[in-house]
């Protein structure tokens, strides 16, 4: 009997999305209604964090289905305005939101969804000794965010507060976070100054050095749904899936601070 | 010399469908030149990251083609001119570098030249100190490997066209192989060199994938012209259109000077 219902359910969840709200015991599903496909656009220091989100998020919703694209956020807005299809925008900074929502491309008011702070990564067991941003002058190559990209802006600030001026020859520019920590796990960068959670995602390809309060920038991430998307539905749930408590505790999980 | 009267006349649908093909090739073109600001090119062109980014792209590319002319001529000698085992499978593999995608050949760089991993750069860094990745010399490197296969097969195509006989000539004359390569077998090259030379110029010069993985993305040391028109995308788009114009430019020189080779002046 009781079998039979589990079928009868899984049946009906299968033909009708509607019926989702007849759970049986192990789902865990909100009433569901959102479905179709969404591309979600979000800064690539999210790349971890929201892959894993996404499987997450699919078990409520198991009708959407996400797409993302991963860039560093100033590329993303660019790509937004010249008319990129996206449905969420999920920034490094709150600044590349609000340049969309002034020229009224987003629904609503932008949310923070998450903190991030800056690290220093190095090499694993750290053969030049960097200690601070100061020792980053002991580097011959230190790998920054482009100086447009979120990671690149709030890495200037810091150099700035710690009186650090690097010489532009010895700086390679990343195109993204992702891409600037590349350049030390993957090549030959002695340093890289990017977001904690992409020193903690590298493992242990890389080791990591903390700036102090002092000197470290507050990066906070802001999300919005946007007014071209043609799924405002799933947008928004993908938003409310960010904001829950499940969103939030992956987010942690990798590293992120709550907002 | 004209086409026949027969040949030239085509199905309606086959000239409708090429118009489309050239109108798909030429319409990026437009899109270029309509968003350059022409008021203000000079400056943007003259600003000193486009300048060294010009700069450096000029001595690295004009470096490559010389490296692979310098290692490709002798590899495409051995391709066309002498007989050993595997031969073909090693012509598959010398153009490798042509279809790979130029990220890959930046990672495979990596694996050899890097200084932590690379199977010669960290002996070169351990035993010497010296590293490659981040610099000029990287640069290079990322764009003599994409370069020399098209340098290879243009000359190795241009040795395979020569008729024997006018070598053999030479050698009767009592000509020695350097003698026989220098005045007869490079005067006949002349075409396929010169073409070998300008598309591989130009290969390295557009180099991107191989270069940003490999070399870095440092202003006025490995930030070459191609990096320096997508970090601009972002900050001033009109000086990356700007940019574009000129790598636009430069390659219709490069067809300009070969025209005869390839625009179909055929004779």
């Amino acid at each position: 009997m009781l079998r039979r219902g589990v079928v009868c359910v899984v049946l009906a969840g299968g033909v009708l999305s509607a019926n989702a709200t007849i759970t049986h015991a192990s789902s865990r599903a909100t009433s569901s209604t959102a479905q179709g496909s969404i591309t979600v656009s979000a800064a690539a220091s999210l790349t971890d964090a929201f892959r894993a989100l996404a499987r997450e998020f699919r078990s409520e919703h198991p009708k959407v289905r996400l797409r993302f694209n991963f860039g560093s956020s100033s590329a993303l807005v660019s790509q937004i305005q010249a008319g990129a299809p996206a449905d969420v925008f999920a920034a490094a900074d709150t600044s590349s939101v609000d340049k969309l929502a002034a020229s009224g491309q987003v629904n609503k008011t932008p949310r923070i969804f998450a903190r991030n702070s800056l690290q220093i990564a190095v090499k694993p067991g750290n053969p030049l000794k960097i200690t601070s941003l100061v020792g980053l002058s002991k580097a011959r190559v230190v790998a920054l965010c482009a100086k447009t990209v979120p990671c690149g802006v709030y890495a200037a600030t810091a150099l700035q507060r710690a009186a650090v001026v690097l010489p532009e020859s010895n700086v390679s520019r990343g195109v993204d976070a992702k891409a600037t920590i590349g350049a030390v796990v993957n090549g030959d960068a002695d340093a890289a100054v990017v977001y904690a959670t992409d020193v903690r995602a590298a493992g242990r390809s890389v080791a990591s050095v903390t700036i102090p309060k002092a000197h470290n920038v507050t990066a906070m991430y802001a999300i919005a749904s946007l007014r071209e998307s043609k799924n405002a539905k799933a947008a928004q749930a993908f938003i409310d899936f960010v904001m829950s408590s499940v969103g939030q505790s992956t987010l942690v999980r990798f590293g992120f601070a709550r907002p | 010399m004209s086409t026949s009267s027969v040949t030239s006349r085509i199905p309606r649908g086959l000239g409708v469908l090429g118009a489309i093909g050239a109108a798909f090739l030429l319409l990026p073109l437009v899109g270029i030149v309509r968003r350059v600001a022409w008021s203000s090119l000079w400056q943007q062109l003259t600003s000193p990251q486009i300048t060294e980014a010009l700069r450096l792209s000029v001595t690295a590319s004009v470096v490559a083609t010389l490296c692979a002319l310098i290692l490709g001529f002798p590899l495409a000698w051995l391709l066309a001119r002498v007989n050993f085992r595997g031969r073909s499978l090693l012509r598959a593999l010398v153009t490798l570098p042509m279809v790979m995608p130029p990220v890959v050949g930046g990672i495979a760089l990596l694996g050899v030249y890097g200084r932590t991993n690379g199977l010669l750069g960290s002996f070169l860094f351990d035993t010497f100190g010296v590293q490659i990745t981040f610099s000029l010399t990287a640069v290079v490197i990322a764009e003599t490997f994409v370069a020399l296969p098209f340098l290879v097969l243009a000359i190795e195509g241009g040795l395979r066209s020569i008729d024997p006989r006018h070598e053999e000539a030479a050698a009767v004359m009592g000509a020695g192989p350097w003698q026989r390569m220098s005045l007869v077998t490079i005067r006949l090259l002349r075409p396929s060199l010169i073409a070998g030379i300008a598309v591989a110029w130009a290969r390295a010069l557009g180099e991107f994938g191989a270069t940003i993985t490999f070399a870095g993305n440092i202003e006025g040391r490995t930030q070459t012209t191609p990096l320096a028109v997508y970090m601009l995308l972002e900050s001033e788009p009109e000086a990356a259109y700007a940019l574009s114009l000129v790598l636009v430019l430069v390659c219709v020189g490069v067809l300009f000077a070969l025209r005869d080779q390839w625009l179909g002046r055929r004779s």
